[in-house]
């Protein structure tokens, strides 16, 4: 009953079905070697009738003799039979080594796994979208060499970091590209966030410039390549996919223990008071457990795919929430997707795709520093038991009005007289604050920050075949966003009550549109020359729009949108681009051995200076399936050998803003007469500014043996960036800090190594295994003129980074700790605050010129990992199914700042008292290798245990197939020893500027998550 | 047939209609220098933008000159912040680096107008806009020389590649630059000009500072001489001066607005106890004690009577305490009045002159203080410095004042180690900023004692 009304609703083409004399047709369906082969869909052509084949190989089902059987099952080529007059039929299916050989995209087109002579990844959709996550880029982590990503800030909805083969810009952000059913949509992330991960089949990523170049001016932070599920030939196959998961946060020993800390100042003088007065709050608050308050992650999606011949559809509906592991932060995301596919004629065929999607997120307001750094002592609200500790009359009588139910703050509790056991109304009491902030619950609970998206992907093609050989394609396409963010900051949100209100509407619209005419040419000549040539034009333009209000001075929070009266400020602003390009490309293979591959692609932008509008993009590749030579027919173990070497040129416009050439006049006011006009340059001009540049050789040899048992892929690689952007500092005087020029070079250079075994393969238990690892070294090689450049992040707490010829991009730069601390006698107040530590510390005299300056400071480590490694298993036994995956990072460090916070090292109580030895040999930890923190981790990463029913017992029931399952996310997470913190992959600030990378300070923390899951074939 | 030679005519078209015009994007929220300046309006706007610019300097001026002096400190004394009062300013200072950079910034506006001052139609606009570039330009380069030292001297528009212009100049050589710019100034404004714009009594006091500070005293008499009974005059009430904007005591000052995204100041709000550290430049103790007991007209305005460390000349009215509109004053007639007693004083330790003790009793006067008898009294070094100090002070005067009378090296050393601090010579100066020198090629060298 409910599988017709859904058939109704998803099947929009109708089938006719001629209705002639039906008989019951049987059979058995057979492979190679004569074994039945079970679940092979046996269907009647053009209509929904049909079958699969049970454990004996066996069908049944009613044709007319009219109709055509088809037979169906992956890896094995179709078979089609009329039925006639037979009412038996005993099929037997061939392997379609094409097929197993697969066929990966590679950008405007396709290509056999054999003939790659690039450096691509392919990851097909085989349990990825069962990983409990609410982001397609984080359910890659592990499975691709070559890609890094990194959950810098894993709140709820929040992007990974994806950088593939290193860093190669100075001053932007190094993102891939994404590239969704042929549509390059850009390199923001924000594209994944609405993707469903149900609706993907595969995953391709291209890695080296020679792949990537075929995207030009954007392909050199390689390219991120998604294929959605199609309509397949057949009856109509409904699935329902859901997971339920259960987030936490593994408690660690980090923030101020409330029992520690009694049990050290036991019998300390000095403290005395403060420990009487501490007492009478009880247990205190554990913050951690109140602000990783855990969640519930759900995905819900159903889906519907099918087609005739002619016409093939896929169809999906998808929900999903993730209420995050932080407090208050939450993301939710609907997805609706229809993928078309119709042959109008003979030689013409027509699709469309329609994807719009919604996502809600609401952001955690404060840093997880902040969060965490409150007294231990400290309630969560007024209760009857510690309102009578309030005082009434500090502060001009700042909380006279206190009344239960109130937030606790700390310096409420101020000024409390131990003798009279009461508040001390003439403010001379015992002190235990350690802070004058807002409780940090009021800050989380009482600001609220929004983002809403709605987004509409969509595109239209039409196939045209000019002959057997040469088609035309052109597509027309575009996706839209609307984002809007809201934020709002009540009367209780900060320390200065009414005054800190403030409220923030933004909208922003984003229009792209794309369209791309190919000409697509594929033909074997002699049957040993293949030639697949593609070439063509593509015109895109981007409309951008934003606008923005900010507003103040709310006196309460009944009315949470903006009224006029409490308009601060607002502006909008709009900008345009447009991208001309030309494609070509040829690959050609001499009998599967000698392969060949030649692209060239022209880009004009316009977001190049006039000197330099058109960029052009070459690349060429060889390869050598050695295998397939006479001379290895000895080596029968060997079924697969191949070495590739390519060379390309690919470049990066990221971070060009739209008019940056130009050297642009803005208005700008003043106060005199009212808000005259006046108008300034802001920035110098610059009429060669063009794309950063990619120069790569990727050098690579696959084998594999026993027809696919064993086997092992190895990329090493050389990649020179150069043209980069810099945002060149300049002296003040010219009137300008900064002018953007093309200079800079950096490198990266590495090697990717996988190695797979299907150690057991048979009818009954099968093990895949297989290992990845990744080396990066990257390399500033030309920094013109600046290098030694120091650069901060924070001007409060301008810990150094250093970008020096010779070394990483982003090094950081500071002194070394002798290993000593300053004894706590000559701290001012050694036990108190809770938790605390010093703010100095004793550093090494590098110099050894008996003084510590900055001579004394060095190279404390870089944020880029030495390697990433993963090793995925999956074993399939009797329908049981289990996957495991290991991953893990070696080598990189982060500067951790998060202790500076939560440990009070700025609290004047953590200052030093003159008079100790050596006072002029320390220096402030933030500038010591004391921050400097392994960001080394290892992983359980996902484990996932499933069972499939049997398709008999389960279509008794009238389900094509279920298949139940429970996982398991980052169960077992080791961090380094030295890292003090949640999440040693974070990185939340600085994040903009490469020469800054690796700044941690209260990042998301790494979550863990149970989930349990079904996947349902109706 | 057929459909194939439409197909090839139709992707053809598409292929000629993307060219090379659609990659030629305007922007559409601002506007692209190649084709500004071009006529009186925009190069006014050019001006405007010099004004804008002169915004940015004032907001912690009063650190790098109030809090350098024995007139105000930090609240807590902790922090970069600190470094001002403790004499240990370090090259990496953000306050030092923001002043240097809202300079030249300045320079680079005024430069920008007189570049394109030939696009202007009328004589009269041509010569009064010259006149607010070049006051402006010589305004930031006063501000620099006198806290700097040795300043790169930046007389034209410059680009990253005209190294030649990164090296510092001697102090006298920007001095007789200064001079020069405001000379040429006061012909070309007007004697008065709207609120918040140049005119040549402003140009004319600035140059009798600049003179005084090159210790050409006889040339600082002459100029500032006709200002006395000029277009500025003291005005009644010494509350009013501050709080009664544009008021006829104002020579020049730089307005805000209360509560503005764009054209607030935040300096007030650093100077209360919301500010960084706790508050910033906070009264010191040795600035109260030195306040006459019967100054009960002054005191009131220049230490705030509800909290009494901090400043009460600046106090806002603004809804955001933030965002707030309290003009600052550059040049205002008692300055002018002070000044010209200094004048006349040159290099003695006091004087008899009647003109000198006039101006001085004028401002006397009007605080309600005991005046001097002339042919009878003589009017001291000493005393004029402490008057000046007490009438201008938090006006960001006090230590070019020091310096000027030669008493900066014994009336900061000794405040210096009262408080506990250690003050060397060298710490007049302060340092170059340190990002700057790492980006002028080496062409710019620091501070000795840094």
């Amino acid at each position: 009953m409910v599988k017709s009304i859904v058939l109704a609703f998803f099947l929009m083409f109708g089938f006719s079905s001629t209705s002639y004399a039906q008989t019951t047709v049987t059979g058995t369906v057979t492979n190679d070697s004569n074994e039945p082969v079970q679940g092979v869909a046996v269907y009647v052509q053009n209509s929904n009738k049909g079958s699969v084949t049970n454990a004996k190989g066996l069908f049944s089902l009613s044709a007319s003799s009219s109709d055509v059987l088809v037979f169906k099952y992956l890896g094995y080529k179709d078979v089609e039979m009329i039925v006639g007059n037979q009412t038996t039929f005993n099929v037997k299916l061939s392997e379609d080594s094409e097929a197993l050989d697969g066929v990966v995209a590679i950008g405007y087109g396709t290509q056999k796994k054999s003939h790659l002579t690039g450096s691509i990844s392919k990851v097909e959709n085989k349990t990825l979208d069962q990983i409990p996550i609410g982001r397609v880029d984080d359910a890659l982590v592990g499975q691709i060499t070559g890609v890094n990503i990194q959950m810098t800030n894993p709140a709820a909805g929040e992007a990974p970091s994806i950088k593939i083969r290193g860093q190669g810009s100075i001053s932007f952000d190094a993102s891939p590209l994404i590239v969704i059913d042929g549509i390059a949509v850009g390199s923001d992330p924000d594209y994944l966030s609405s993707i469903d991960m149900n609706d993907v089949a595969s995953i391709e990523v291209l890695k080296d410039a020679a792949s990537s170049s075929i995207y030009g001016s954007r392909g050199a932070n390689g390219i991120i390549m998604i294929t959605t599920k199609q309509g397949v030939e057949g009856p109509t196959q409904f699935s329902y996919n859901s997971y339920v998961g259960s987030k936490s946060v593994k408690s660690r020993d980090y923030i101020g223990n409330l029992d520690d800390w009694l049990a050290e100042t036991e019998g300390e003088s000095g403290v005395a008071e403060k420990r009487e007065y501490i007492q009478k709050f009880g247990e205190g608050t554990n913050w951690e457990e109140v602000m990783f308050d855990g969640g519930l992650i759900t995905s819900h999606s159903l889906s519907a795919r099918g087609g005739t011949k002619n016409t093939k559809f896929m169809t999906s509906l998808s929900y999903l929430n993730d209420q995050g592991v932080l407090l208050t932060d939450n993301y939710e995301k609907l997805n609706f997707r229809l993928n078309i596919n119709t042959k109008v004629s003979d030689r013409v065929s027509f699709g469309v795709v329609l994807n719009p999607s919604r996502t809600e997120q609401r952001r955690f307001p404060i840093g997880v520093h902040d969060a965490l750094r409150q007294n231990p002592w400290l309630p969560t609200y007024l209760t009857a038991e510690n309102i009578q500790y309030v005082n009434r009359t500090r502060e001009n009588g700042r909380w006279a009005d206190a009344k239960v139910g109130d937030y606790a703050m700390e310096r409420m509790f101020d000024d409390f007289d131990l003798t009279e056991g009461a508040p001390d109304p003439a403010n001379a009491g015992t002190d235990i604050s350690g802070t004058s902030n807002q409780s940090a619950l009021a800050k989380v609970l009482e600001r609220d920050r929004r983002k809403y998206q709605t987004k509409i992907f969509t595109n239209a093609f039409v196939n045209v075949n000019i002959t057997d050989d040469l088609f035309f394609k052109q597509s027309i396409g575009g996706d839209i966003r609307f984002t809007k963010y809201e934020d709002y900051n009540g009367v209780l949100s900060s320390r200065n009550g009414a005054a800190g209100s403030s409220a923030r509407l933004r909208n922003q619209e984003n229009f792209h549109t794309i369209s791309e005419s190919t000409f697509n040419y594929s033909k074997t000549l002699n049957s040993k020359h293949d030639v697949d040539a593609v070439g063509g034009f593509a015109y895109e333009s981007w409309n951008r729009t934003d606008a923005q209000i900010t507003a103040s001075g709310f006196t309460n929070d009944l009315i949470k949108t903006i009224p006029a009266a409490n308009v601060l400020g607002a502006y909008t602003s709009q900008t345009q681009e447009a991208l001309v390009s030309f494609i070509s490309r040829v690959n050609y293979a001499y009998a599967d051995k000698y392969l060949l591959s030649l692209s060239a692609r022209w880009d004009g932008s316009s977001k190049f200076g006039p000197d330099n509008k058109y960029g052009f993009f070459p690349a060429a590749s060889i390869g050598w399936n050695i295998a397939k030579e006479d001379f290895m027919n000895n080596l029968k173990i060997v079924s697969a050998f191949k070495t590739r070497l390519s060379y390309g040129v690919s470049g990066s416009n990221a971070g060009i803003g739209e008019y940056d050439y130009i050297g642009l006049i803005s208005p700008v006011g003043t106060a005199i007469g009212g808000e005259s006009n006046g108008y300034n340059p802001t920035n110098i001009s610059n009429s060669e500014l063009g794309w950063e540049k990619l120069k790569e050789v990727n050098f690579g040899f696959d084998i594999g043996l026993k027809k696919g048992k064993y086997g092992l892929s190895m990329d090493i690689y050389n990649r020179t960036s150069s043209d980069l952007l810099l945002d060149l500092p300049i002296p003040s005087v010219t009137g300008f800090g900064t002018a953007l020029v093309n200079r800079g070079i950096v490198e990266n250079k590495g090697f990717e190594l996988e190695i797979f075994a299907n150690p057991l393969n048979s009818k009954d238990i099968k093990w895949r295994t297989s290992a990845l690892l990744t080396h990066n070294e990257n390399t500033l090689i030309d920094f013109a003129g600046a290098s030694g450049l120091i650069s901060t992040v924070d001007s409060k707490r301008p810990a150094e980074w250093i970008a020096q010829e010779g070394s990483p991009i982003s090094s950081f730069y500071g002194y070394v700790v002798s290993g000593e601390e300053i004894d706590p006698q000559y701290i001012k107040n050694p036990f108190y605050p809770i938790g605390g530590q010093s703010q100095d510390i004793y550093v090494k005299d590098l110099n050894g010129d008996g003084v510590i300056d900055t001579d004394d400071r060095t190279q404390l480590g870089s944020p880029y990992p030495d390697f990433i490694y993963s090793w995925n298993n999956t074993v399939s036994f009797k329908g049981f199914d289990v996957t495991l995956m290991f991953q893990g990072s070696q080598g990189a460090e982060v500067r951790n700042i998060s202790s500076q916070y939560i440990k009070n090292e700025f609290a004047g109580n953590q200052d030093y008292v003159a008079g100790f030895a050596d006072a002029d040999k320390v220096v402030q930890r933030i500038f010591t290798s004391d921050d400097i923190q392994d960001a080394d981790y290892f992983a359980l990463r996902n484990l996932n245990i499933g069972y499939t029913f049997n398709r008999a017992s389960i279509n008794k029931i009238g389900l094509g197939g279920l298949r139940i399952y429970a996982g398991g996310q980052n169960l077992f997470y080791r961090m380094a020893k030295n890292y003090e913190g949640y999440n040693p992959e974070g990185i939340d600030q600085g994040l903009g500027n490469p020469l800054t990378y690796g700044y941690q300070r209260g990042p998301a923390p790494i979550y863990r998550t149970l989930s349990i899951g079904v996947n349902v074939k109706l | 047939m057929k459909l194939k030679n439409i197909i090839i005519a139709l992707a053809l078209v598409t292929a000629v209609t993307g060219c090379e015009k659609k990659l030629d994007l305007a922007p559409i929220s601002a506007v692209g220098d190649n084709g500004f300046y071009k006529n009186g309006a925009e190069v006014e706007g050019g001006v405007i933008a010099i004004y804008d610019g002169l915004q940015a300097v004032p907001l912690r001026e009063f650190a790098l000159t109030e809090m350098r002096s024995d007139n105000s400190k930090s609240k807590s004394r902790e922090g970069d912040w600190a470094q001002f009062e403790a004499f240990t300013v370090a090259p990496t200072n953000q306050a030092v680096g923001q002043y240097w950079v809202a300079n030249y910034n300045v320079i680079f506006r005024a430069n920008v107008v007189l570049q394109n001052l030939d696009s202007v139609e009328t004589d009269a606009d041509k010569a009064q806009f010259e006149g607010e570039a070049k006051f402006a330009r010589a305004l930031a380069h006063f501000n620099l020389v006198r806290a700097y030292g040795d300043v790169p001297l930046i007389d034209k528009v410059i680009i990253q590649s005209d190294e030649d212009y990164f090296s510092r100049k001697s102090v006298s050589e920007v001095l007789a630059f200064i001079d020069a710019d405001l000379t040429a100034a006061a012909s070309l404004l007007p004697l008065t000009n709207e609120y918040g714009r140049a005119s040549a009594t402003a140009a004319s006091a600035l140059l009798g500072k600049v003179k005084l500070t090159a210790g050409d005293h006889p040339g600082a008499a002459a100029i500032l001489k006709p200002l006395l009974t000029g277009t500025s005059s003291l005005i009644a009430s010494y509350s009013d001066v501050f709080y009664k904007e544009g008021n006829a005591e104002v020579i020049f000052a730089i307005p805000y607005l209360n509560d503005d995204a764009n054209e607030s100041q935040d300096f007030s709000y650093e100077m209360t106890a919301l500010g960084a550290v706790s508050g910033l430049n906070y009264v010191t103790d040795d600035f109260a004690a030195n306040l006459s007991p019967d100054d009960t007209i002054r005191t009131p305005i220049l230490i705030n009577q509800l909290n009494t460390r901090e400043v009460g000349k600046f106090l806002t009215t603004s809804a955001d305490n933030r965002r707030c509109g309290n003009d600052w004053i550059v040049l205002r007639h008692a300055d002018v009045l002070l000044m010209y007693a200094e004048a006349i004083m040159g290099a003695a330790d006091m004087t008899a002159d009647g003109d000198a003790i006039n101006a001085y009793n004028a401002v006397r006067a009007r605080a309600g203080q005991s005046q001097l008898t002339v042919g009878t009294d003589d009017l001291t070094r000493q005393a004029l410095s402490d008057e000046r100090r007490v009438e201008l002070a938090f006006e960001n005067h006090r230590f070019y004042d020091l310096v000027r009378f030669g008493l900066a090296n014994t009336v900061i050393p000794a405040f210096a180690t009262a408080t506990g601090q250690s003050f060397e010579p060298t710490d007049l100066l302060l340092p170059i900023p340190q990002a700057e020198i790492n980006v002028s090629a080496g062409k710019l060298t620091q501070n000795p004692g840094y």
